[in-house]
Protein backbone atom coordinates (compact mmCIF):
# COMPACT_ATOMS: atom_id res chain seq x y z
CA UNK A 1 0.00 0.00 0.00
CA UNK A 2 1.53 3.80 -1.25
CA UNK A 3 1.90 6.05 1.67
CA UNK A 4 0.24 8.55 -0.32
CA UNK A 5 -2.29 8.21 -3.19
CA UNK A 6 -4.13 10.77 -5.13
CA UNK A 7 -6.59 10.00 -7.51
CA UNK A 8 -8.26 12.07 -10.74
CA UNK A 9 -7.77 14.76 -8.46
CA UNK A 10 -9.42 17.80 -9.52
CA UNK A 11 -9.33 21.48 -8.00
CA UNK A 12 -10.94 24.69 -9.87
CA UNK A 13 -11.06 28.30 -8.26
CA UNK A 14 -14.31 29.58 -9.46
CA UNK A 15 -14.25 28.46 -13.13
CA UNK A 16 -10.68 28.14 -13.73
CA UNK A 17 -9.82 24.99 -13.73
CA UNK A 18 -6.25 24.37 -11.79
CA UNK A 19 -6.52 20.58 -12.03
CA UNK A 20 -7.71 18.15 -14.73
CA UNK A 21 -7.62 15.14 -12.55
CA UNK A 22 -4.25 13.98 -11.63
CA UNK A 23 -3.11 10.85 -10.06
CA UNK A 24 -0.06 10.40 -7.97
CA UNK A 25 1.13 7.75 -5.90
CA UNK A 26 4.18 7.87 -2.91
CA UNK A 27 5.61 5.18 -1.29
CA UNK A 28 6.75 4.66 1.97
CA UNK A 29 10.21 6.11 2.62
CA UNK A 30 10.28 7.96 -0.77
CA UNK A 31 11.56 11.45 -2.04
CA UNK A 32 9.10 12.17 -5.03
CA UNK A 33 9.27 15.22 -6.98
CA UNK A 34 6.60 17.04 -8.74
CA UNK A 35 8.07 19.59 -11.37
CA UNK A 36 6.30 22.17 -13.31
CA UNK A 37 6.64 25.96 -14.47
CA UNK A 38 4.82 28.95 -12.74
CA UNK A 39 0.98 28.38 -12.46
CA UNK A 40 1.24 24.26 -13.16
CA UNK A 41 -1.11 23.70 -10.44
CA UNK A 42 1.66 22.11 -7.70
CA UNK A 43 0.59 24.55 -5.12
CA UNK A 44 -2.65 23.55 -5.73
CA UNK A 45 -2.23 20.09 -5.32
CA UNK A 46 -0.12 20.22 -2.25
CA UNK A 47 -3.01 23.26 -0.77
CA UNK A 48 -5.53 20.14 -1.60
CA UNK A 49 -3.63 17.16 0.05
CA UNK A 50 -3.67 19.31 3.08
CA UNK A 51 -7.30 20.31 2.54
CA UNK A 52 -6.58 23.68 2.75
CA UNK A 53 -8.61 23.75 -0.96
CA UNK A 54 -11.78 21.94 -1.42
CA UNK A 55 -11.44 19.35 -4.34
CA UNK A 56 -14.16 19.22 -7.08
CA UNK A 57 -13.33 15.40 -7.36
CA UNK A 58 -11.08 12.43 -7.19
CA UNK A 59 -10.27 10.63 -3.67
CA UNK A 60 -6.58 11.37 -1.43
CA UNK A 61 -5.87 8.49 0.36
CA UNK A 62 -3.43 8.29 3.44
CA UNK A 63 -1.79 4.27 4.34
CA UNK A 64 -5.30 3.46 2.36
CA UNK A 65 -7.65 5.38 3.76
CA UNK A 66 -9.57 8.77 2.03
CA UNK A 67 -8.64 12.08 3.81
CA UNK A 68 -11.21 14.20 2.03
CA UNK A 69 -13.21 14.22 5.00
CA UNK A 70 -10.49 15.22 7.43
CA UNK A 71 -10.73 19.10 8.47
CA UNK A 72 -7.64 21.24 7.64
CA UNK A 73 -6.26 20.98 11.03
CA UNK A 74 -6.60 17.06 11.56
CA UNK A 75 -4.23 16.94 8.94
CA UNK A 76 -1.20 16.89 10.62
CA UNK A 77 -2.21 14.89 13.58
CA UNK A 78 -2.74 12.30 10.55
CA UNK A 79 1.28 12.58 10.10
CA UNK A 80 1.58 15.03 7.56
CA UNK A 81 3.30 18.47 7.60
CA UNK A 82 2.93 20.64 4.72
CA UNK A 83 5.81 23.14 4.74
CA UNK A 84 3.84 25.57 2.25
CA UNK A 85 5.15 28.24 -0.04
CA UNK A 86 6.65 31.38 1.18
CA UNK A 87 7.69 29.12 4.00
CA UNK A 88 4.82 30.04 6.52
CA UNK A 89 6.97 30.83 9.49
CA UNK A 90 5.11 33.01 12.15
CA UNK A 91 7.19 36.32 11.85
CA UNK A 92 6.10 37.57 15.26
CA UNK A 93 6.76 34.77 17.28
CA UNK A 94 10.38 33.74 18.45
CA UNK A 95 12.13 30.53 16.80
CA UNK A 96 11.50 28.68 19.88
CA UNK A 97 7.70 29.53 19.79
CA UNK A 98 7.49 28.83 16.05
CA UNK A 99 9.38 25.05 16.81
CA UNK A 100 6.48 24.80 19.91
CA UNK A 101 3.79 25.21 17.92
CA UNK A 102 4.89 22.61 15.08
CA UNK A 103 4.16 20.00 18.46
CA UNK A 104 0.81 21.40 18.70
CA UNK A 105 -0.46 17.92 17.12
CA UNK A 106 2.33 15.54 18.29
CA UNK A 107 0.61 12.82 20.68
CA UNK A 108 3.73 11.67 21.70
CA UNK A 109 5.01 14.30 24.21
CA UNK A 110 7.62 12.17 25.57
CA UNK A 111 9.44 12.46 22.06
CA UNK A 112 9.40 16.25 21.96
CA UNK A 113 12.97 17.26 23.80
CA UNK A 114 14.35 14.66 21.28
CA UNK A 115 12.79 16.24 18.26
CA UNK A 116 13.71 19.39 19.20
CA UNK A 117 17.46 18.20 20.29
CA UNK A 118 17.57 16.67 16.73
CA UNK A 119 16.28 20.05 15.34
CA UNK A 120 19.20 21.99 16.84
CA UNK A 121 21.56 19.27 15.58
CA UNK A 122 20.07 20.00 12.04
CA UNK A 123 20.24 23.13 12.17
CA UNK A 124 22.48 24.78 14.67
CA UNK A 125 21.73 28.23 13.65
CA UNK A 126 18.23 27.56 14.65
CA UNK A 127 19.56 27.27 18.68
CA UNK A 128 21.47 30.30 18.50
CA UNK A 129 18.44 32.32 17.09
CA UNK A 130 15.98 30.77 19.47
CA UNK A 131 14.67 33.44 20.92
CA UNK A 132 14.70 36.10 17.83
CA UNK A 133 11.98 36.81 15.91
CA UNK A 134 11.29 34.59 13.04
CA UNK A 135 10.45 37.63 11.11
CA UNK A 136 14.03 38.82 11.46
CA UNK A 137 15.61 35.51 10.15
CA UNK A 138 17.01 35.66 6.84
CA UNK A 139 15.27 33.91 3.94
CA UNK A 140 17.40 30.69 4.04
CA UNK A 141 17.30 30.67 7.97
CA UNK A 142 13.16 31.17 7.45
CA UNK A 143 13.23 27.98 5.06
CA UNK A 144 15.29 25.90 7.63
CA UNK A 145 12.55 27.05 10.49
CA UNK A 146 10.09 25.92 8.68
CA UNK A 147 11.47 22.76 8.07
CA UNK A 148 12.35 22.41 11.78
CA UNK A 149 9.19 23.28 12.59
CA UNK A 150 7.64 20.47 10.31
CA UNK A 151 10.01 17.72 11.88
CA UNK A 152 8.57 18.77 15.33
CA UNK A 153 5.28 17.58 14.09
CA UNK A 154 6.55 13.93 14.28
CA UNK A 155 5.58 13.41 10.98
CA UNK A 156 5.71 10.72 8.02
CA UNK A 157 4.92 12.50 5.05
CA UNK A 158 6.38 16.24 4.03
CA UNK A 159 4.93 18.09 1.90
CA UNK A 160 7.46 20.63 0.51
CA UNK A 161 6.31 23.55 -1.83
CA UNK A 162 9.43 25.07 -3.44
CA UNK A 163 11.82 25.31 -0.21
CA UNK A 164 14.52 26.09 -2.69
CA UNK A 165 12.90 29.82 -3.76
CA UNK A 166 14.41 33.09 -3.67
CA UNK A 167 17.38 31.33 -1.82
CA UNK A 168 20.99 32.00 -2.20
CA UNK A 169 23.03 28.83 -4.27
CA UNK A 170 24.65 28.18 -1.10
CA UNK A 171 21.34 27.97 0.99
CA UNK A 172 19.72 26.43 -1.80
CA UNK A 173 22.50 23.36 -1.93
CA UNK A 174 21.98 23.71 2.32
CA UNK A 175 18.15 22.80 2.12
CA UNK A 176 18.53 19.84 -1.03
CA UNK A 177 21.13 17.94 1.74
CA UNK A 178 18.81 18.48 5.06
CA UNK A 179 15.72 17.27 2.72
CA UNK A 180 18.01 14.22 1.51
CA UNK A 181 19.22 14.37 5.57
CA UNK A 182 15.95 14.21 6.94
CA UNK A 183 14.76 11.40 4.63
CA UNK A 184 17.64 8.88 4.88
CA UNK A 185 18.08 8.92 8.73
CA UNK A 186 14.28 9.40 9.88
CA UNK A 187 12.46 7.58 6.79
CA UNK A 188 10.29 10.25 6.16
CA UNK A 189 8.47 10.38 3.13
CA UNK A 190 8.74 13.35 1.07
CA UNK A 191 7.11 15.22 -1.62
CA UNK A 192 8.91 17.88 -2.97
CA UNK A 193 7.57 20.40 -5.50
CA UNK A 194 10.49 22.26 -7.23
CA UNK A 195 10.93 24.73 -9.98
CA UNK A 196 14.64 24.09 -8.82
CA UNK A 197 14.02 20.58 -11.27
CA UNK A 198 17.97 20.53 -11.60
CA UNK A 199 18.57 19.93 -7.96
CA UNK A 200 14.95 18.34 -7.16
CA UNK A 201 16.00 15.28 -9.56
CA UNK A 202 19.22 14.82 -7.89
CA UNK A 203 17.76 13.87 -4.85
CA UNK A 204 14.38 12.13 -5.73
CA UNK A 205 13.64 9.21 -6.65
CA UNK A 206 10.65 9.31 -8.61
CA UNK A 207 9.23 12.27 -10.17
CA UNK A 208 6.09 13.29 -11.53
CA UNK A 209 5.54 16.71 -14.44
CA UNK A 210 2.99 18.42 -14.01
CA UNK A 211 1.84 20.76 -16.65
CA UNK A 212 -1.17 23.04 -16.41
CA UNK A 213 -3.44 20.65 -14.55
CA UNK A 214 -2.20 17.63 -15.98
CA UNK A 215 0.73 15.14 -15.02
CA UNK A 216 2.51 14.73 -18.84
CA UNK A 217 5.14 12.49 -17.25
CA UNK A 218 6.42 10.37 -14.59
CA UNK A 219 9.60 7.91 -14.02
CA UNK A 220 12.37 7.49 -12.11
CA UNK A 221 14.49 10.77 -11.49
CA UNK A 222 17.31 9.18 -13.91
CA UNK A 223 14.51 8.94 -16.69
CA UNK A 224 13.33 12.22 -16.42
CA UNK A 225 17.14 13.41 -16.01
CA UNK A 226 17.36 12.19 -19.30
CA UNK A 227 14.25 12.52 -20.92
CA UNK A 228 14.05 15.22 -24.03
CA UNK A 229 11.27 17.05 -22.55
CA UNK A 230 12.53 17.77 -19.54
CA UNK A 231 15.72 18.79 -20.49
CA UNK A 232 14.41 21.44 -22.85
CA UNK A 233 11.71 22.76 -20.59
CA UNK A 234 12.93 22.08 -17.18
CA UNK A 235 16.67 21.87 -17.02
CA UNK A 236 17.84 24.50 -19.17
CA UNK A 237 20.78 24.53 -20.89
CA UNK A 238 23.19 22.84 -19.00
CA UNK B 1 -2.65 69.82 47.69
CA UNK B 2 -0.56 66.86 46.98
CA UNK B 3 -3.27 64.83 48.81
CA UNK B 4 -5.60 65.84 46.30
CA UNK B 5 -3.42 64.65 43.82
CA UNK B 6 -2.85 61.66 45.44
CA UNK B 7 -6.42 61.52 45.52
CA UNK B 8 -6.89 62.11 41.89
CA UNK B 9 -4.55 59.18 40.66
CA UNK B 10 -6.49 56.70 42.51
CA UNK B 11 -9.33 57.57 40.48
CA UNK B 12 -7.52 57.76 37.24
CA UNK B 13 -6.29 54.46 38.40
CA UNK B 14 -9.91 52.95 38.45
CA UNK B 15 -11.22 54.53 35.63
CA UNK B 16 -7.92 53.04 33.70
CA UNK B 17 -8.68 49.44 35.27
CA UNK B 18 -12.33 49.83 33.91
CA UNK B 19 -10.86 51.34 30.38
CA UNK B 20 -8.31 47.91 29.95
CA UNK B 21 -10.51 45.71 30.74
CA UNK B 22 -12.33 46.87 27.88
CA UNK B 23 -9.58 47.50 25.83
CA UNK B 24 -8.08 44.08 26.03
CA UNK B 25 -10.44 42.37 24.36
CA UNK B 26 -10.96 44.75 21.41
CA UNK B 27 -6.53 44.71 20.90
CA UNK B 28 -6.84 40.72 21.12
CA UNK B 29 -9.60 40.24 18.94
CA UNK B 30 -7.80 43.15 16.53
CA UNK B 31 -4.47 40.52 17.22
CA UNK B 32 -6.06 37.99 16.24
CA UNK B 33 -8.30 38.33 13.16
CA UNK B 34 -7.75 41.76 12.42
CA UNK B 35 -11.53 42.77 13.19
CA UNK B 36 -12.32 46.48 15.66
CA UNK B 37 -14.93 44.57 16.87
CA UNK B 38 -17.11 47.60 17.47
CA UNK B 39 -19.77 45.61 19.48
CA UNK B 40 -17.63 45.21 22.30
CA UNK B 41 -18.10 47.64 24.43
CA UNK B 42 -21.89 46.57 24.11
CA UNK B 43 -20.67 43.49 25.41
CA UNK B 44 -19.15 45.46 28.44
CA UNK B 45 -22.80 46.24 28.69
CA UNK B 46 -23.97 43.18 28.52
CA UNK B 47 -21.52 42.20 31.39
CA UNK B 48 -22.32 44.49 33.64
CA UNK B 49 -26.14 43.40 33.50
CA UNK B 50 -25.41 40.27 33.76
CA UNK B 51 -23.82 41.33 37.10
CA UNK B 52 -26.78 43.36 37.86
CA UNK B 53 -29.23 40.31 37.21
CA UNK B 54 -27.50 37.45 39.11
CA UNK B 55 -27.35 39.82 42.05
CA UNK B 56 -30.95 40.52 42.04
CA UNK B 57 -32.11 36.99 41.01
CA UNK B 58 -29.75 34.71 43.62
CA UNK B 59 -29.62 37.42 46.66
CA UNK B 60 -26.98 36.76 48.75
CA UNK B 61 -24.63 35.92 46.31
CA UNK B 62 -21.24 36.06 47.36
CA UNK B 63 -19.48 38.31 44.94
CA UNK B 64 -16.63 35.63 45.02
CA UNK B 65 -19.05 34.05 43.02
CA UNK B 66 -21.07 36.46 41.06
CA UNK B 67 -18.31 38.04 39.13
CA UNK B 68 -16.75 34.93 38.08
CA UNK B 69 -20.13 33.87 37.00
CA UNK B 70 -21.08 36.59 35.31
CA UNK B 71 -17.57 36.77 33.44
CA UNK B 72 -18.59 33.37 32.04
CA UNK B 73 -21.86 33.76 31.26
CA UNK B 74 -20.45 36.71 29.26
CA UNK B 75 -17.78 34.54 27.62
CA UNK B 76 -20.48 32.60 26.04
CA UNK B 77 -22.53 35.57 25.00
CA UNK B 78 -19.57 36.96 23.72
CA UNK B 79 -18.38 33.60 21.12
CA UNK B 80 -22.10 33.15 20.46
CA UNK B 81 -22.00 36.70 18.54
CA UNK B 82 -18.88 35.79 16.99
CA UNK B 83 -20.10 32.16 15.91
CA UNK B 84 -23.89 33.52 14.19
CA UNK B 85 -22.78 36.95 13.50
CA UNK B 86 -18.48 36.92 12.11
CA UNK B 87 -17.92 33.45 11.53
CA UNK B 88 -19.75 33.46 8.15
CA UNK B 89 -17.69 36.67 7.05
CA UNK B 90 -14.22 35.95 8.44
CA UNK B 91 -12.84 36.06 4.68
CA UNK B 92 -15.12 38.48 3.50
CA UNK B 93 -14.44 42.11 2.75
CA UNK B 94 -13.10 43.92 6.29
CA UNK B 95 -15.43 47.12 5.31
CA UNK B 96 -18.68 43.65 5.84
CA UNK B 97 -17.40 42.60 8.93
CA UNK B 98 -16.99 46.12 10.57
CA UNK B 99 -20.52 47.14 9.80
CA UNK B 100 -21.58 43.59 11.03
CA UNK B 101 -19.92 44.89 14.23
CA UNK B 102 -21.77 48.22 14.04
CA UNK B 103 -25.07 46.32 14.00
CA UNK B 104 -24.85 43.96 16.19
CA UNK B 105 -23.96 46.98 18.98
CA UNK B 106 -27.41 48.71 17.74
CA UNK B 107 -29.13 45.33 18.32
CA UNK B 108 -27.20 45.04 21.78
CA UNK B 109 -27.84 48.44 22.90
CA UNK B 110 -32.11 47.83 21.81
CA UNK B 111 -32.66 44.34 22.96
CA UNK B 112 -31.56 45.81 26.32
CA UNK B 113 -33.41 48.64 26.16
CA UNK B 114 -36.57 46.41 25.36
CA UNK B 115 -36.04 43.89 27.87
CA UNK B 116 -35.45 46.00 31.07
CA UNK B 117 -35.93 49.59 30.12
CA UNK B 118 -33.62 52.32 29.12
CA UNK B 119 -32.87 53.64 32.89
CA UNK B 120 -29.68 54.03 34.83
CA UNK B 121 -29.38 51.09 37.46
CA UNK B 122 -26.54 50.80 40.06
CA UNK B 123 -25.86 47.12 40.86
CA UNK B 124 -26.33 47.10 44.69
CA UNK B 125 -22.81 47.14 46.34
CA UNK B 126 -21.48 43.92 46.71
CA UNK B 127 -17.37 44.63 47.31
CA UNK B 128 -16.57 45.48 50.56
CA UNK B 129 -16.62 49.51 50.76
CA UNK B 130 -15.23 50.55 54.14
CA UNK B 131 -13.64 54.23 53.65
CA UNK B 132 -10.17 53.78 54.56
CA UNK B 133 -8.10 56.92 55.42
CA UNK B 134 -4.26 57.21 54.53
CA UNK B 135 -2.40 59.49 55.84
CA UNK B 136 -2.17 63.26 54.96
CA UNK B 137 -6.02 63.43 54.11
CA UNK B 138 -6.14 61.13 51.75
CA UNK B 139 -9.49 59.32 51.36
CA UNK B 140 -10.73 55.66 49.65
CA UNK B 141 -12.88 53.11 49.50
CA UNK B 142 -12.31 49.41 50.17
CA UNK B 143 -13.90 48.92 46.44
CA UNK B 144 -11.71 51.29 44.51
CA UNK B 145 -8.74 49.74 45.50
CA UNK B 146 -10.05 45.92 45.19
CA UNK B 147 -11.10 47.30 41.52
CA UNK B 148 -7.66 48.05 40.78
CA UNK B 149 -5.89 45.35 42.52
CA UNK B 150 -8.52 42.46 40.71
CA UNK B 151 -8.25 43.91 37.54
CA UNK B 152 -4.51 44.28 37.88
CA UNK B 153 -3.97 40.62 38.50
CA UNK B 154 -6.78 39.57 35.47
CA UNK B 155 -4.22 41.68 33.16
CA UNK B 156 -1.23 39.52 34.84
CA UNK B 157 -3.09 36.51 34.22
CA UNK B 158 -4.01 37.39 30.50
CA UNK B 159 -0.33 38.32 29.95
CA UNK B 160 0.80 34.81 30.96
CA UNK B 161 -1.99 32.90 29.18
CA UNK B 162 -1.15 34.54 25.92
CA UNK B 163 2.26 34.53 26.03
CA UNK B 164 3.21 31.40 28.16
CA UNK B 165 1.16 29.33 27.09
CA UNK B 166 0.53 26.95 23.81
CA UNK B 167 -2.99 28.31 23.39
CA UNK B 168 -1.80 31.67 23.80
CA UNK B 169 0.94 31.22 21.65
CA UNK B 170 -1.74 29.86 18.65
CA UNK B 171 -3.60 33.20 19.37
CA UNK B 172 -0.65 35.55 18.32
CA UNK B 173 -0.22 33.08 15.22
CA UNK B 174 -3.71 33.41 13.63
CA UNK B 175 -2.99 37.13 13.05
CA UNK B 176 0.71 36.35 11.45
CA UNK B 177 -0.30 33.66 9.33
CA UNK B 178 -3.74 32.01 9.06
CA UNK B 179 -3.69 28.86 6.73
CA UNK B 180 -0.18 27.75 8.35
CA UNK B 181 -1.40 27.68 11.67
CA UNK B 182 -4.16 25.75 10.44
CA UNK B 183 -1.18 23.20 9.16
CA UNK B 184 0.37 22.96 12.52
CA UNK B 185 -3.24 21.08 14.01
CA UNK B 186 -4.79 23.88 15.36
CA UNK B 187 -8.42 24.55 15.02
CA UNK B 188 -9.05 28.24 14.07
CA UNK B 189 -12.58 28.37 15.08
CA UNK B 190 -11.40 27.22 18.85
CA UNK B 191 -8.72 30.21 18.82
CA UNK B 192 -11.10 32.01 17.57
CA UNK B 193 -13.93 31.79 20.04
CA UNK B 194 -11.13 31.59 22.68
CA UNK B 195 -10.02 35.06 21.42
CA UNK B 196 -13.81 35.99 22.01
CA UNK B 197 -14.69 34.25 25.22
CA UNK B 198 -11.60 35.74 27.15
CA UNK B 199 -12.31 39.56 25.88
CA UNK B 200 -15.39 39.30 26.45
CA UNK B 201 -15.33 38.11 30.06
CA UNK B 202 -12.93 40.57 31.17
CA UNK B 203 -15.09 43.31 29.78
CA UNK B 204 -17.61 41.92 31.95
CA UNK B 205 -15.83 42.34 35.15
CA UNK B 206 -15.27 45.74 33.82
CA UNK B 207 -18.96 46.42 33.55
CA UNK B 208 -19.46 45.09 36.85
CA UNK B 209 -16.87 47.29 38.22
CA UNK B 210 -18.06 50.46 36.06
CA UNK B 211 -22.13 49.23 37.53
CA UNK B 212 -20.87 49.49 41.15
CA UNK B 213 -19.12 52.74 41.36
CA UNK B 214 -21.29 54.69 38.67
CA UNK B 215 -24.66 53.03 37.19
CA UNK B 216 -25.01 50.97 34.22
CA UNK B 217 -28.09 51.72 31.09
CA UNK B 218 -28.32 49.81 27.71
CA UNK B 219 -25.86 52.97 26.38
CA UNK B 220 -23.42 53.10 28.36
CA UNK B 221 -21.26 50.69 25.80
CA UNK B 222 -21.01 53.45 23.29
CA UNK B 223 -19.00 55.62 25.00
CA UNK B 224 -17.05 53.60 27.24
CA UNK B 225 -16.54 51.47 24.21
CA UNK B 226 -14.91 54.49 22.53
CA UNK B 227 -12.57 55.41 25.05
CA UNK B 228 -11.30 51.97 25.38
CA UNK B 229 -10.90 51.51 21.62
CA UNK B 230 -8.88 54.92 21.65
CA UNK B 231 -6.86 53.84 24.88
CA UNK B 232 -5.96 50.41 22.59
CA UNK B 233 -5.35 52.32 19.62
CA UNK B 234 -2.91 54.96 21.78
CA UNK B 235 -1.16 51.98 23.50
CA UNK B 236 -0.94 50.19 19.58
CA UNK B 237 -3.83 48.22 18.66
CA UNK B 238 -3.04 44.63 18.97
CA UNK B 239 -0.35 44.97 21.79
CA UNK B 240 -1.77 43.94 25.69
CA UNK B 241 1.09 46.14 27.34
CA UNK B 242 -0.04 49.01 24.94
CA UNK B 243 -4.17 48.25 25.90
CA UNK B 244 -2.66 48.55 29.62
CA UNK B 245 -0.64 51.35 29.39
CA UNK B 246 -3.35 53.46 26.40
CA UNK B 247 -5.97 53.18 29.20
CA UNK B 248 -4.31 53.97 32.31
CA UNK B 249 -3.14 57.31 30.11
CA UNK B 250 -6.35 58.49 29.07
CA UNK B 251 -7.84 57.75 31.81
CA UNK B 252 -5.22 59.75 33.77
CA UNK B 253 -5.44 62.73 31.09
CA UNK B 254 -9.14 62.84 31.58
CA UNK B 255 -9.05 62.75 35.11
CA UNK B 256 -6.54 65.64 35.78
CA UNK B 257 -8.57 67.25 32.69
CA UNK B 258 -11.56 67.31 35.01
CA UNK B 259 -9.95 68.16 38.25
CA UNK B 260 -7.60 71.16 37.03
CA UNK B 261 -9.27 72.17 34.07
CA UNK B 262 -12.54 71.67 32.93
CA UNK B 263 -14.84 69.02 33.04
CA UNK B 264 -16.05 70.49 29.40
CA UNK B 265 -12.78 69.60 28.03
CA UNK B 266 -12.47 65.98 29.19
CA UNK B 267 -13.56 64.32 25.47
CA UNK B 268 -12.09 67.02 23.61
CA UNK B 269 -8.57 66.31 25.28
CA UNK B 270 -8.88 62.81 25.16
CA UNK B 271 -9.61 62.36 21.17
CA UNK B 272 -7.10 65.15 21.05
CA UNK B 273 -4.12 63.16 22.51
CA UNK B 274 -5.20 60.20 19.81
CA UNK B 275 -5.01 62.22 17.43
CA UNK B 276 -1.32 63.73 18.29
CA UNK B 277 -0.09 60.92 19.58
CA UNK B 278 -0.86 58.91 16.61
CA UNK B 279 1.07 61.90 14.39
CA UNK B 280 3.76 61.00 16.24
CA UNK B 281 3.73 57.40 16.57
CA UNK B 282 1.00 56.53 13.96
CA UNK B 283 1.21 52.28 15.37
CA UNK B 284 0.68 53.83 19.21
CA UNK B 285 3.07 53.26 21.74
CA UNK B 286 3.70 49.56 22.07
CA UNK B 287 3.14 49.22 18.17
CA UNK B 288 5.59 47.75 16.13
CA UNK B 289 5.01 48.54 12.22
CA UNK B 290 3.57 45.00 10.86
CA UNK B 291 6.67 42.75 10.01
CA UNK B 292 6.68 42.23 6.63
CA UNK B 293 5.61 38.72 5.50
CA UNK B 294 8.72 36.99 3.35
N1 LIG C 1 -6.69 31.76 -5.21
C1 LIG C 1 -6.75 31.57 -6.55
N2 LIG C 1 -7.78 32.05 -7.27
C2 LIG C 1 -7.85 31.87 -8.59
N3 LIG C 1 -6.94 31.19 -9.31
C3 LIG C 1 -5.88 30.69 -8.65
C4 LIG C 1 -5.73 30.85 -7.24
N4 LIG C 1 -4.59 30.24 -6.86
C5 LIG C 1 -4.06 29.74 -7.99
N5 LIG C 1 -4.83 29.99 -9.06
C6 LIG C 1 -4.57 29.57 -10.44
O1 LIG C 1 -4.44 28.16 -10.47
C7 LIG C 1 -3.37 27.77 -11.30
C8 LIG C 1 -2.37 26.93 -10.53
O2 LIG C 1 -1.77 27.73 -9.54
P1 LIG C 1 -0.69 27.16 -8.52
O3 LIG C 1 -0.43 28.20 -7.53
O4 LIG C 1 -1.12 25.84 -8.05
O5 LIG C 1 0.58 27.00 -9.47
P2 LIG C 1 2.06 26.56 -9.12
O6 LIG C 1 2.39 25.42 -9.96
O7 LIG C 1 2.24 26.40 -7.67
O8 LIG C 1 2.88 27.84 -9.62
P3 LIG C 1 4.20 28.54 -9.01
O9 LIG C 1 5.35 27.73 -9.47
O10 LIG C 1 4.20 29.89 -9.64
O11 LIG C 1 4.06 28.58 -7.53
C9 LIG C 1 -2.79 29.06 -11.86
O12 LIG C 1 -3.33 29.26 -13.15
C10 LIG C 1 -3.25 30.12 -10.91
O13 LIG C 1 -3.44 31.35 -11.58
MG1 LIG D 1 3.32 27.36 -6.24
Amino acid sequence: MSILEIKGLSVSYGAIKALEGIDLRIEEGEIVSLLGANGAGKTTALRAISRLLPIQGGDILFQGKSITQVPVHGVVSLGIAHVPEGRGVFPSLTVQENLKLGTWANKRKSAIPDLRQEVYRIFPRLEERKTQLAGTLSGGEQQMLALGRAMMTDCRVMLLDEPSMGLSPLFVKEVFRVIKEINATKGTTILLVEQNANMALKIAHRGYVLETGNIVLEGTSKDLAHDPRVKEAYLGHQ
Amino acid sequence: MIATAIQQLLNAAQLGAVYALIALGYTMVYGTIRLINFAHGDIFMLGGFVGFLLVSVIPGLPVAVMIPLAMFITAMIGVMIERVAYRKLRNAQRMSLVITALGVGIFLENLVRILVGPQARQIPAQLPNKVLKLGGGVVITEDKILVILISLALMVILWVFVNRTLIGTAMRAVADNRDAVQLMGVNLNLIIATTFAVGSALAAAGGIFFGQAYSIDPYMGIDLGWKAFIAAVIGGIGSIEGAVIGSFLLAGVEVLTVAYLSSNLKNGIAFGLLIILLLIRPNGIMGRAELKKV
